[in-house]
């Protein structure tokens, strides 16, 4: 079973090195053009990072600069003028000024006693 | 202890390290990208600038060409599920345009059977028959358990075997 291994592996490793073809480019040329990234990437990094920090500090120098809003309270008697009161108006009334005192209810008086009051 | 040519974010990683892997690296990414020069070179710098800004840490738990392969299997991974839709489009555009070809012009019968093996089983028969990796260590590359690598990695050989066969009978 080794042995058969050993052959698959043999074979498979061949076929794949001529399948695939792998001639790889030059260490040096991929490592320098990785380090050029790494330093362009941080440089983008530093780039944004500053643009952010000078931000943060501006919001925070405006923030200082505008005086925080107090709360204010309005006085009481300026409060009471400014609102306005009137006693409410009959002109929606069907019959307008009607006086519902006009004619008085007549009660009729008893002349039965009880318990020594009328009723 | 620390090399003299240590990586400043990486002081366990080495250049000269990192060099002598440097082929068998190269050929894992370039089974990572459809056996594309050009995208696995650009994996490869990917793979580097990681290790030089010290966002893929090594710390000496495994071997440091198992830890490699496995940063050139996440990036490709990655890669690929951000650009699925862009890079089929430069596929097609490439094979239409470009003569550099890499797919390969032999037309050998194992060639063939190990192309047509499943991903997974295709990954491990490549990690273990030519990188010379072990099935654990090949197992850790591609981010399964040990156990799984060798269910991978002895149907990949039952699959291969058959098909060697068959193809040898046919012939």
């Amino acid at each position: 079973m080794k042995q058969t291994d050993d052959s698959l592996q043999e074979r498979v490793s061949h076929a794949w090195r001529q399948g695939a073809a792998e001639m790889p480019p030059s260490f040096d040329r991929v490592w320098q053009s990785a380090g050029t990234r790494y330093v362009g990437a941080r440089r983008r990094y530093r780039r944004v990072a500053s643009v952010a920090a000078l931000a943060a500090a501006i919001v925070v120098a405006t923030s200082w600069q505008t005086p925080a809003h107090e709360t204010t309270y309005i006085e009481l008697a300026e409060l009471l003028e400014s609102t306005y009161w009137s006693a409410p108006s009959d002109v929606l009334l069907p019959n307008r000024e009607f006086d519902i005192y006009q004619d008085m209810p007549v009660l009729f008086e008893s002349t039965d006693p009880a318990g020594g009051a009328l009723l | 202890m620390r090399d003299s040519d240590a990586l400043e974010n990486n002081p366990h990683v080495s250049r000269s390290a990192l060099e002598a892997i440097h082929g068998q690296v190269y050929g894992w990414a370039l089974s990572r990208c459809d056996f594309d020069h050009a995208t696995a070179e650009d994996l490869m710098q990917q793979a580097y600038v990681e290790l030089l800004s010290g966002s893929a840490r090594f710390n000496n738990k495994s071997s440091l060409k198992t830890f490699v392969f496995s940063v050139v299997q996440n990036l490709a991974r990655s890669r690929f599920r951000r650009v699925t839709s862009r890079l089929r489009l430069v596929k097609q555009y490439r094979q239409e345009s470009v003569t550099d070809a890499v797919e390969p012009v032999v037309d050998d019968g194992v060639w063939r059977a190990v192309r047509a093996l499943p991903a997974r089983q295709r990954d491990i028969i490549e990690l273990v028959f030519c990188r010379e990796l072990t099935i654990e260590q090949a197992a850790a590359v591609m981010g399964v358990t040990t156990g799984t690598g060798r269910v991978h990695y002895d149907r990949a050989k039952k699959a291969l075997r058959t098909r060697l066969r068959d193809w040898a009978e046919e012939e």
